[in-house]
């Protein structure tokens, strides 16, 4: 049986610190193993902030995009609870 | 006649409604207006209080007075909780059956802590963001703690009063250190975020004193499940923290009859415009305060800059205007750093907050907003307000003309 993987975009443009890693911690709180988060930030502070999350919660960082007027920050969650 | 409903009667919906009916005096009088405010507490609470409360012993009586004491004349208290909110039909059903419709509504619905929605926090630890009576119980635990490890907890986020889990941390290291146990208890601060304060600015201005202080940090720690037997909390990152007294913030959610309402999103904050505090899609129905989903803090300050904002709105709406004022973002947090000393927490939306160190001139100025924090429910302060925020929307209040001497008899700076 296989399991559908969410792809979940959130969108925290607009939003200054914590806002960005805020809505990645309230995605991560529903997400499940397997599951993309797609954060879209325009705060600075957003990239190493969830650089410092994802090394510190083993959780993959596939990929950090620099779009034109904000970053994505691809997240897949691979590490949950004990 | 036009009906201008408030929903909720903390800080944001008070003033609001009183802000309305001062500005509607004459419609109210002759009949054209009607200001009804809906409350399901008889008392108002002074929630920054409960700090005071929880770490410092201060008597829960002193933050409350009667709600119906703060309202202006104009203003109809109906002291009922509202059941159910239609924006659609424009009605808010009240819990003993009544309906109420309305041309405008305004929601300050506010936040609920809920220390149910995490496994094990609501028997396992002590709080000060339910309610007076639990800060209490903070105070009697912290009484008979001689020694052992304290854990302060950030158990989601987003919460009430940003600041509050810092101030807790510092007074309890004050606490004990006044009792000469400090060398028995360790305390350690415990947060989802990579830091020990959001706002990197602030962060490294208070990192240095939990250093000095011997307040240990653990960050990136987004709280799973207590174990109230083993005395342990887990986090979604498969960490765990060992504790002896847990004294947890709880993850906040929108309140029931948001929910019920079908209102607000999957965390029950109501989708809301964070220029003219219009709930999204709704031209005659506004959001303000703690209930919102706009990315500032859920604080009372907040509450109060937007309720001259949304006033305004309605006010240009009652004038047939299309025009919209816009609140900029004001945040102001004061966090208590001890030794009466203070930092503020201050931004907009396009300012972060400044590099700062702490003084005793803004603990003195915390404390004394405060005091001043009744008055300013009844809308006679926001001259006073304006002074010290300057301009924090495109809105403008007409000044009473006892505000306009008040103004006048302020020297130029």
């Amino acid at each position: 049986m296989s399991v559908v993987q969410q792809h979940k975009i959130v969108d925290s443009r607009g939003t200054s610190c914590p806002g960005p890693i805020t809505d990645l911690f309230k995605a991560y709180r529903k997400a499940e193993i397997g599951d993309i988060i797609e954060l879209l930030a325009t705060d600075p502070a957003a990239k190493p902030d969830v650089q410092a999350w994802v090394r510190k919660s083993g959780n993959e960082l596939l990929d950090i995009i620099d779009e034109k007027d904000h970053i994505r920050l691809i997240v897949k969650i691979t590490k949950k609870g004990r | 006649m036009k009906r201008l409903l408030v929903v909720g009667s903390g800080s944001g919906g008070t003033l609001t409604a009183n802000l309305l009916a001062k500005n509607l005096k004459g419609k109210i009088r002759r009949g054209a207006a009607t200001v009804d405010l809906i409350g399901e507490s008889a008392q108002h609470a002074f929630q920054p209080g409960y700090l005071d409360v929880a770490f410092k012993g201060y008597s829960p009586a002193g933050l409350m007075r009667p709600e119906v004491g703060l309202v202006v004349k104009g203003v109809t208290f109906r002291n009922e909780a509202a059941d159910r909110i239609d924006l659609d039909e424009r009605s808010v059903t009240l819990a003993g059956g009544k309906t109420l419709g309305y041309d405008y509504l305004v929601m300050a619905t506010g936040a609920f802590a809920d220390a149910g929605s995490l496994p094990g926090l609501k028997e396992a630890s002590f709080n000060f963001h339910t309610g007076p009576q639990d800060s209490v119980r903070t105070w009697e635990a912290l009484q008979k703690f001689k020694g052992g490890k304290i854990v302060v907890a950030i158990a989601g986020v987003p919460h009430k009063c940003p600041p509050s889990p810092n101030e807790a941390a510092f007074m309890i290291d004050e606490f004990y250190r006044k009792r000469g146990l400090r060398d028995k208890v360790e305390i350690s601060f415990v947060t989802p975020y990579p830091r020990v304060y959001p706002a990197q600015t602030l962060s490294d201005a208070i990192a240095p004193i939990f250093e000095e202080r011997g307040i240990g940090l653990v960050p990136l720690f987004n709280a799973e499940s207590v174990d109230p037997v083993a005395h342990k909390m887990y986090s979604l990152e498969g960490d765990s923290v060992d504790y002896d007294l847990l004294i947890a913030v709880p993850p906040h959610r929108g309140t029931d009859v948001i929910r019920n309402s079908a209102i607000g999103d999957e965390d029950g904050w109501i989708p809301s415009d964070k220029g003219t505090m219009r709930v999204k899609g709704h031209d005659d129905a506004f959001a303000i305060g703690d209930a919102t989903d706009i990315p500032v803090s859920k604080s009372g300050v907040v509450a109060h800059l937007q309720s001259p904002v949304v006033t305004e709105n309605i006010l240009l709406g009652l004038d047939g205007s299309s025009e919209s004022v816009q609140y900029n973002g004001r945040i102001n947090c004061p966090m208590e750093v001890g030794r009466h000393r203070a930092v503020f927490v201050s931004a907009t939306y396009t300012t972060p907050a400044a590099k700062q160190s702490p003084s005793m001139v803004k603990y003195f100025m915390k404390r004394s907003f405060s005091k001043m924090y009744w008055r300013t429910m009844k809308g006679n302060m926001e001259w006073l307000m304006g002074l010290y925020f300057g301009k924090t929307s495109s809105a403008h209040i007409e000044a009473t003309e006892t505000e306009k001497r008040m103004l006048s008899q302020v020297p130029a700076s």
